[in-house]
């Protein structure tokens, strides 16, 4: 088996194909083979339920006894055998009979002996709807069913790329413009929603900024068009009304804008700004939700932000337009309440020392996750009234999100339990 | 102050024999869920589903993976909190990949915390992948956004089956803190009538969102006073989130933009 083999399609459509043996291998072959169109006759003394049923509703011919040779060629002549009786010297027969007629046949249990083999495949649906994948070699089936499985996934989400290429006859016909606010997760980039990344992989033009799974980028295909509009804290390149004349004046050439944004878009992500803009130029515009880092960065370093018998409540707030914006949002919430805050690494003396005038204990525990769900992702653990100067010290850089709370020791607990990966 | 690096890297997820992975289900609809996720899930020996795990995603499994259902309804545990880490615990040490799938986010009310804990107590290894939490999402497929500058600086979300702190009712009564209240559909009248004892305006705006990002999804629009007898008229059911403040109002977002511009 040295020599390479030769992959091939065949239409089936109206041919014969013989199929020896009615056990549960040869009914899901006679399936497929009907699927494509195929006239199936069945040789087998005995055969499955679904194969009788088949056979009674008059989309097979069964025929209930052992094969004859003659069977290859009458009443017409097969274009393809399939064996799969269980019986490996009925097999060696069929197969060998094929071989004289110059008839190609499968055998289901030793494709070593085979002529022709199958393949595993996969359909795609959605986007992929008319692609068909066959995975075959490796010596292994569930090897190659388990690759057909990934590239099948693959398809689903929109990660490889089955989206139809405009152009042909469609191009002439201008196709109306719309917006997409896509949340793309935390930082990885397999934390967007599959509808998300299904949508990136359909955009003609994709809006992005500094944060989130920006990983995604490398992944699109050559034909989209990347705007950066990336704020750095303390510079913003582009302001935000400049981003929504740039969702609007894409979307009106016809384009499928994907405006990917980091965490959720609504989440303290101006979102809102951009939905309205876009609605107010009647401009279509969906949201796709994102997971908010808000709550998955903490969780990627072992600590819920609400937790029984701790405290049942979170506020979250962006401390990029001050302290006083925290400051209001704390005074807000119940005591107990976890804060979590977003773009507040640059303010954090300030913040610090205004929620400690506001009450919070100075011992309250405080974390610092930078590049969360990242491989660089790192924590630092403090308190409320240590919280700058250890920044400082551990050059604790955005993007990062800080945890102040008592839920911060489910951490402590975790490490102490072992656990390694937080 | 101890600054911490993980060891290894998290990469794309590595099916491993005997291992328990939670992962948020999202909101509802079945693409809604994270690829890390899916790939988990399409991957899985055993999936243990919740109640509010997307059915969607359930009715696409592939044949041959055992799916499990632990759904607690309203008012009914059919298992305990132990029963359902038992049973994760069990799975994993016959070597198999175990997906515990539930609605929205682990970690958000989900106890996703105290399953990776007993998990990890008895050795059995545990990932996490996050979801997108219904308390966000829900308001936002109904075009609303839990904070908005201007209107909202910070959103704060609550468990319906508690009493809210005085403190978060004072916070709405405020004005710029959204209150997100979950599985709060049973208890709406006792809340309510916190929330007017508490001093917060009967006027305040409130919405209710049912099934969020499903084909089914409804939204009620009211204000805080009117909100129990509305509910009740139009036969509010479970899953449902409930938010309350000045971004539930339908005309706030335009009403803010025209003032801005």
């Amino acid at each position: 088996m040295s020599a390479p083999d030769y992959p091939i399609t065949l239409d089936v459509t109206g041919r014969r194909v013989l199929v020896v043996g009615a056990g549960p291998v040869a009914e899901r072959r006679v399936r497929r083979l009907l699927t494509a169109g195929a006239l199936v006759d069945v040789i087998a003394p005995r055969a499955t339920e679904g194969i009788t049923e088949l056979s009674a509703s008059g989309e097979i011919d069964w025929f209930d006894r052992e094969f004859d040779i003659a069977d290859l060629v009458t009443p017409k002549r097969a274009w393809l055998v399939h064996t799969a009786t269980g019986i490996s010297g009925v097999d060696d027969w069929v197969g060998n009979a094929a071989a004289a007629e110059a008839i190609w046949c499968v055998r289901a249990a030793d494709s070593e002996k085979s002529a022709a083999w199958m393949p595993a495949v996969g359909v795609g649906r959605g986007d992929a709807d008319g692609l068909q994948v066959a995975v075959t070699g490796g010596g292994d089936p569930r090897r190659s069913t388990a690759l057909r499985d990934a590239i099948l996934i693959g398809m689903e989400t929109g990660e490889l790329p089955v989206a139809r290429v405009r152009g042909t006859a469609a191009a002439t016909t201008p196709t109306q413009g719309r917006v997409a606010l896509v949340g793309g997760g935390p930082g990885a980039d397999d934390l967007i929603t599959v509808r998300g990344r299904r949508l990136l992989a359909q955009a003609d033009v994709v809006v992005t900024d500094r944060l989130g799974a920006t990983g995604l980028l490398s992944q699109l295909p050559e034909r989209t068009k990347v705007i950066n509009v990336g704020k750095t804290p303390r510079h913003h390149p582009v302001p935000q009304f400049d981003i929504n004349e740039i969702l609007v004046r894409e979307a009106k050439e016809g384009q499928l804008v994907v405006r990917l944004k980091g965490g959720d878009p609504f989440i303290l992500g101006r979102g809102g700004e951009e939905m309205l803009h876009c609605a107010a130029h009647g401009i279509p515009v969906e949201v796709v939700p994102g997971v908010t880092s808000a709550v998955s960065v903490p969780a990627a370093a072992g600590i819920p932000v609400t937790q029984r018998g701790i405290t049942a409540s979170f506020v979250m707030a962006s401390a990029h337009d001050g302290p006083e914006h925290v400051l209001a949002a704390a005074r807000s919430a119940a005591p107990d309440a976890t804060l979590v805050l977003l773009m507040g690494v640059s303010r954090l003396a300030d913040t610090a020392t205004g929620l400690i005038a506001a009450g919070r204990a100075p011992q309250t525990p405080v974390a610092l996750i930078e590049s969360g769900w990242t491989p660089r992702q790192r924590t630092t653990t403090t308190t409320l009234e240590r919280a700058a100067a250890d920044a400082e010290a551990a050059l604790v850089r955005s993007p990062a999100v800080i945890v102040i709370g008592e839920v911060v020791a489910v951490r402590d607990e975790l490490l102490a339990l072992g656990v390694a990966n937080l | 102050m101890n600054s911490y690096r993980p060891a290894h890297n998290r990469g794309l997820y590595q099916p491993r024999i005997g291992s328990v992975v939670l992962v948020g289900g999202g909101p509802g609809a079945a693409d809604l869920i994270t690829l890390r996720g899916y790939r988990a899930l399409m991957s899985a020996d055993v999936v243990v589903a919740d109640r509010l795990a997307p059915v969607g995603l359930i009715e696409e499994l592939p044949m041959g993976i055992e799916v499990i259902d632990v759904g607690k309804q309203p008012g009914r545990h059919t298992r305990t909190q132990e029963q359902i880490n038992s049973l994760l615990i069990e799975h994993a040490r016959m070597g198999r990949r175990v997906v515990r799938l539930k609605g929205g986010d682990s970690f958000l009310f989900g106890r996703g915390g105290e399953e990776a804990a007993a998990c990890e107590a008895n050795g059995i290894p545990v990932e996490v992948v996050p979801g997108v939490s219904s308390a966000l999402a829900a308001p936002a497929a109904a075009g609303i956004p839990v904070t908005h500058r201007g209107i909202a600086d910070a959103v704060q979300i609550a468990h319906g089956h508690r009493p809210v702190a005085q403190s978060a009712w004072a916070s709405v009564a405020g004005g710029t803190c959204t209150l997100v209240l979950l599985m709060a559909v049973a208890e709406l009248k006792a809340h309510v009538a916190a929330a007017l004892t508490a001093g917060v305006d009967p006027s305040t705006p409130a919405a209710i969102i049912e099934s969020g990002t499903l084909p089914q999804q409804r939204i009620t629009r009211s204000t805080l006073e009117a909100l129990p007898a509305l509910a009740e008229a139009l036969g509010v059911q479970p899953p449902a989130v409930i938010v309350l403040g000045r971004v539930a109002a339908a005309d706030a977002l335009r009403a803010f933009v025209a003032q801005a511009s």
